[in-house]
């Protein structure tokens, strides 16, 4: 059975692994043998600057799902490399490493820096994250879109993942574009911008105010969406969105996805990409396809 | 991808007031490895509702893992309706736990509201044969809130019970005790209402007894991978779940908690 699946030159042994901010390795907790098992790893977003991140209550659960906003917390560029790189390089799994920034310039900086770095499989552009107090995200105007992939894309040689918003009216015109501008693949989608209110003292339950919903609740639109922008870009897609188990994780495969991407569910099951790992064989077997390549967009119509 | 998840089965699961559950669960497995103000991250059942685990303190982990546990949400109401031989998924022991008092103290006060007492028993199980003078102090709502606090008593603690409408015990909060206790050599321990722990670390600090304050927050993953659960302290956020729930309570910053900066 072969699982293998490219993204650019990048080869990953099979289709499987865990989005940005969900995963944390943290060596009391974790079994390295299970990790070993994925796909690729993808690691929480990283600023140039350290972020404190957003005020509590960070996190509210919600009918199906959670809201969030976190913040993008982390202690900059310097430190993952000199920290936390060498760990996640220890696990032996292909890592992609989460960027984001306010402007440009400072993404740019910070490509440069994982430039020297080594152990960087591929960067994921967070052009997306819904809890930063931007008046509107890249990846809602295709224009900003194309401008910052082809500025990092002269940047760095390492390949390039875009991860889009949903949060926009039409994601084929924003996947396009980044495309257009030399993007290797497209992670599919981040969380839909989201509130929840306490009724009771009249206020968000939310410190930011405002979140961003993942988990099943939002699984089927983003199936939608990552069917439309597969049947109109060539560079492979990365899906994510509610990703609960090993069926789900097979409707974004044959909507046109060449990865998926486990994320809210490692929170309530820690063992969700390997299951869905073995559920994905499992089908394969079932159904007699013997490379992962032929269920990729294999949607019948009528 | 965790070590420590498995699934148990219930012994029993009994309701001990109106609002509060008292539950066994046979895991004999990670008994040893417990220490008094570690939580387990529980996954009520295989639905989406509610989507999330819950952690709980553990009240006691001698013969079996022991959980109090109140009614408040859709997970300890469905928890509630768990029986006898039914499994339990759980991650656990998760956090940090208490520390022993400092050398010298004499006198321990353990200051708690509502579900707050529940890792204090496991606790007062270590504490109790090192010849302290425990005091435990519990505020409640109202007699709803208060069920037998015995087990504490063979934990030779003396207890002092208050209620906020006055039903059983004092009528007031917990604090009103506070002028009738020996604070000399004392450490300080609480878990409760962040109103109550607020004004323990105000005592506390104005009198200049250390302590241990044990958080509760939402938390989504309990192993330190999300950053949901974070809280405001002195040397900036921390993670209710990897780097407490125990904190040292002067080092809490209330004031900086659940603001919203944005709008």
């Amino acid at each position: 059975m072969n699982l293998k699946v490219k993204i650019g030159k990048l080869k990953f042994s099979n289709p499987v692994t865990v989005a940005s901010g969900t995963f944390s390795y943290m060596k009391e907790y974790s079994s390295i043998a299970e990790i070993k098992k994925l796909g690729a790893v993808v690691a929480k977003t990283i600023t140039l600057n350290a972020r404190e991140g957003n005020p509590s209550p960070r996190i509210v659960e919600t009918a199906a799902g959670m809201v969030n906003a976190i913040g993008i917390e982390n202690r900059g560029a310097d430190y993952f490399i000199e920290t936390k790189l060498p760990e996640l390089k220890k696990l032996g799994v292909p890592l992609v490493v989460s960027v984001s920034a306010k402007e440009d310039k400072e993404l740019i900086s910070l490509v440069k820096k994982l430039n020297k770095a080594k152990g960087i499989a591929a960067i994921e552009l967070n052009l997306s994250c819904p809890n930063l107090k931007h008046k509107t995200l890249v990846a809602q105007d295709k224009y900003a879109t194309y401008r910052v992939i082809k500025a990092v894309k002269k940047a760095t040689k390492l390949p390039i993942i875009a991860k889009l918003s949903p949060n926009v009216t039409d994601i084929v015109l924003i996947a396009k574009s980044a495309e257009r501008a030399g993007a290797d693949a497209l992670s599919l989608v981040n969380t839909f911008s989201a509130m929840v209110i306490d009724i009771d003292k009249r206020k968000s339950k939310i410190g930011n105010f405002t979140g961003g919903l993942s988990g099943p609740a939002i699984k089927p639109i983003a199936v939608k969406m990552v069917y439309d922008v597969a049947q109109t870009v060539k560079i492979p897609i990365i899906a994510m969105g509610g990703i609960m188990n090993a069926d789900d994780a097979l409707e974004f495969i044959i909507a046109g996805a060449s990865m998926v991407a486990v994320g809210t569910a490692n929170f309530v099951n820690p063992s969700a990409p390997k299951e869905i790992l073995a559920g994905i064989k499992s089908y394969m077997k079932k159904n007699k396809i013997r490379d992962i390549k032929k269920l990729i967009g294999s949607i019948k119509k009528g | 991808m965790i070590k420590s998840q498995n699934t148990y089965k219930i012994i029993s699961n009994k309701q001990v007031s109106e609002k509060f559950f008292h539950i066994c669960i046979d895991a004999k497995s990670i008994l040893k490895k417990i220490k008094p103000g570690q939580f387990v991250h529980v996954k009520i059942d295989d639905t989406l509702t509610p989507f999330l685990r819950r952690p709980f303190s553990i009240h006691r982990a001698d013969s079996c893992l022991e959980i109090l546990y109140e009614i408040l949400g859709e997970g300890t109401k469905k928890l509630a309706k768990k029986k006898k031989g039914d499994s339990l998924d759980i991650i656990g022991p998760l956090g940090n736990n208490f520390s022993a008092p400092p050398e010298g103290t004499k006198n321990i006060t353990i200051v708690t509201g509502g579900v707050g007492v529940a890792p204090f028993l496991a606790l007062t199980d270590i504490l109790k044969n090192k010849k302290y003078n425990i005091t435990l102090l519990y505020g409640g709502r109202n007699s709803d809130y208060v069920f037998s606090l015995k087990s504490f008593l063979k934990n030779k603690c003396k207890v002092f019970i208050s209620t906020d409408d006055g039903s059983v015990g004092v009528h007031g909060r917990v604090d009103k005790f506070f002028k009738n206790i020996s604070f000399e050599d004392a450490f300080i321990y609480t878990c409760g209402p962040e109103p109550m722990i607020k004004e323990v670390q105000k005592f506390a600090v104005k009198n200049k007894i250390k302590g241990e304050a044990s958080l509760e927050e939402v938390m989504a993953c309990g192993i330190g991978a999300c950053l949901g659960c974070a809280t405001k302290t002195k040397d900036g956020f921390k993670l209710v779940c990897y780097d407490g729930p125990v904190f040292d309570l002067e080092k809490l910053d209330f004031n900086a908690n659940g603001k919203c900066k944005c709008k």
